[in-house]
């Protein structure tokens, strides 16, 4: 299977490569007057204790409690809208979906000209007919990372729309037929027979939702490239600048070290709770 | 439910459904329409509406521009190689990793499937420097192979190919195997003709991932000489004087393939994610 080579030489070498280099001082363009030793786990006191490192969890950890939650509710009710019969309701599908197949980096350029910081900008000339003043949205260190989530959000709905569709399929409509037998109302059949119905799928799209979240950078190395005021460094941006910009290839590597551990562990905890099914 | 009822119900889930293909629509709408005015019109049009109609004076300078002076092409010709090298290494290696595992009996087999989903969770970003640093020494950087091989192997499509060929009927390969047909040729005749949906539904990810990447091919290119689409397209971006016109007009050629292939595949894909339930 020559797949295994491949993916030996490109993902299994580099990731134990990852593992050791973590423990040393090792530098992407070595130095003549520095020699590479091991140097325990200075790395991740270092990684610790700086203030960039831990802001960039904070951000990425902030990114993800904005887009999961917002994917999961919106996700759900758009699934909720189009699970019907109406004519045409397959075309309206389709063009919720469509922003998935627009390259993120043309997403990214879109809404970086919609939320122009100046009066002319499209939104901000929009909420100028209420009354709100502009805004300076992806400049400004208290929205930049706001501005970025709801592009994201934009973007993957309509794909998430059509997992939870898939997963809304498998209730079977015997249960609403009961239900309203026994006079619930709309909302009383949504909270007791979707949603539970619901479960796993949800678990799943909050899951790889998370995960994606996690890894955020095109956006980030497209827009901001981390400003203003680090308010939008990324764990995958920092391990990048670490890494092949200021060539600490050993730091990075306990960076993605850290980042690998924080996806598995949410990996663990979703096939926990699926196997419990 | 009275007749009247069902109707103003009807109207309104179909107002709801045009109101929120607007605010999802549009922006891809605002492209096309964008590329074909100049900056200055682009520019004043921003705040109203006019944005996102055919106004004013149109013309298709901007592409003129984008082909002639950005070099479009070359860029295009790059990220279409890095495609078809991956998209067409990927769906049939990974497809035959997936049937062996799935299909197959060897020794080791159990191994490697859990060698598979422990790898699938590794995060590319988290290894992407290093693998930087293998590519570097294997003389890769800066060429297609360079770009395309590393990320061939993909664990996430050996598993989703495995899942798909386990739930397949053993007696067609084993009444294939009777007949004297090999295991490659069973795999070739047989099971491809079979797996449709999944091969569409890799198609379509793996290309998608492949147009749109950025990360990878920042390190793995050094010059312009291979760059791919995304990267022009940022550096076009954060050029000192932004060309929003030429900018549109590169956006547009850069989504109309993935577009195109979506449309053609569409059916076997929405089928696929709709079907799959929590699988995914």
């Amino acid at each position: 299977m020559p797949v295994i080579i491949l993916i030996s030489v490109f993902t299994i070498i580099p990731f134990l490569m990852s593992v050791s280099y973590s423990f040393t001082n090792k530098l992407l363009y070595p130095k003549p007057n520095v020699t590479t030793k091991f140097i325990g786990i200075q790395n991740y006191l270092k990684l610790l204790t700086s203030s960039t490192t831990m802001g960039a969890l904070k951000n990425t950890f902030l990114y993800a409690l904005m887009v999961v939650p917002a994917i999961i509710i919106l996700g759900t009710v758009l699934a909720v809208l189009v699970n019907t019969e109406l004519k045409g309701v397959k075309t309206f599908r389709m063009i919720y979906f469509s922003p998935q197949v627009v390259t993120m980096t043309v997403v990214a350029v879109i809404w970086s000209f919609f939320l122009a910081p100046n009066n002319y900008g499209l939104v901000n000339s929009f909420i100028g007919l209420f009354g709100i003043p502009a805004q300076r949205w992806l400049q400004d260190k208290n929205q930049a990372l706001f501005c970025i989530a709801v592009m994201d959000i934009w973007q993957n709905l309509g794909m998430q729309m059509l997992i939870i569709l898939g997963g809304l399929q498998y209730i079977s409509g015997e249960l609403y037929e009961a239900a309203m037998m026994d006079g619930c109302n709309s909302w009383q059949k949504f909270w007791n027979i979707t949603v539970p119905g619901l479960k796993y799928t949800l678990i799943y799209v909050s899951v790889s939702m998370t995960i994606g979240a996690l890894k955020l950078f095109t956006q980030v190395y497209v827009l901001t490239n981390g400003g203003p005021q680090d308010s939008t460094t990324t764990v995958v941006y920092l391990l990048y600048k670490a890494g092949f910009i200021n060539g600490q290839l050993g730091y990075s590597s306990a960076i993605s070290v850290v980042f690998f551990i924080i996806v598995m562990i949410i990996s663990e905890l979703q096939n926990k709770v699926l196997e419990g099914k | 439910m009275s007749q009247r009822r069902k109707l103003i119900q009807k109207i309104l889930m179909y107002f709801i459904y045009v109101l929120l293909a607007v605010l999802f629509i549009s922006p891809i709408i605002y492209v096309f329409v964008a590329s074909l005015k100049n900056d200055d019109q682009i520019v004043s049009d921003m705040s109203s509406i006019r944005a996102f109609l055919l106004t004013g004076a149109l013309s298709l300078d901007n592409y003129v521009t984008i082909i002639s002076k950005v070099n479009f092409f070359k860029f295009f010709k790059n990220s279409m190689i890095v495609a078809v090298i991956f998209v067409s290494l990927s769906t049939v290696l990974n497809g035959m990793a997936g049937y062996a595992l799935g299909m197959l009996n060897f020794k080791g087999k159990k191994v490697l499937v859990s060698l598979v989903i422990a790898l699938s969770i590794i995060p590319t970003e988290a290894i992407i420097i290093n693998r930087f640093i293998v590519v570097y020494k294997l003389g890769l950087l800066n060429s297609y192979l360079g770009l395309s091989l590393p990320i061939v192997g993909y664990p996430l499509y050996i598993f989703l190919y495995y899942n798909h060929f386990r739930n397949m009927p053993r007696e067609l390969l084993e009444a294939a195997i009777v007949d004297g047909a090999s295991y490659s040729k069973v795999f070739w005749n047989i099971m491809i003709p079979l797996s449709k949906p999944i091969i569409s539904t890799i198609v379509i990810m793996g290309f998608i991932r492949s147009w749109g990447d950025l990360l990878w091919p920042t390190l793995a290119t050094r010059d312009e000489t291979y760059r791919t689409l995304p990267l022009a397209l940022r550096a076009l971006n954060n050029d000192i004087y932004t060309y929003w016109g030429q900018i549109f007009a590169f956006s547009s050629l850069m989504i109309l393939p993935v577009l195109i292939i979506f449309l053609v595949f569409q059916k076997q894909f929405v089928s696929s994610l709709t079907s799959s339930g929590i699988k995914g």
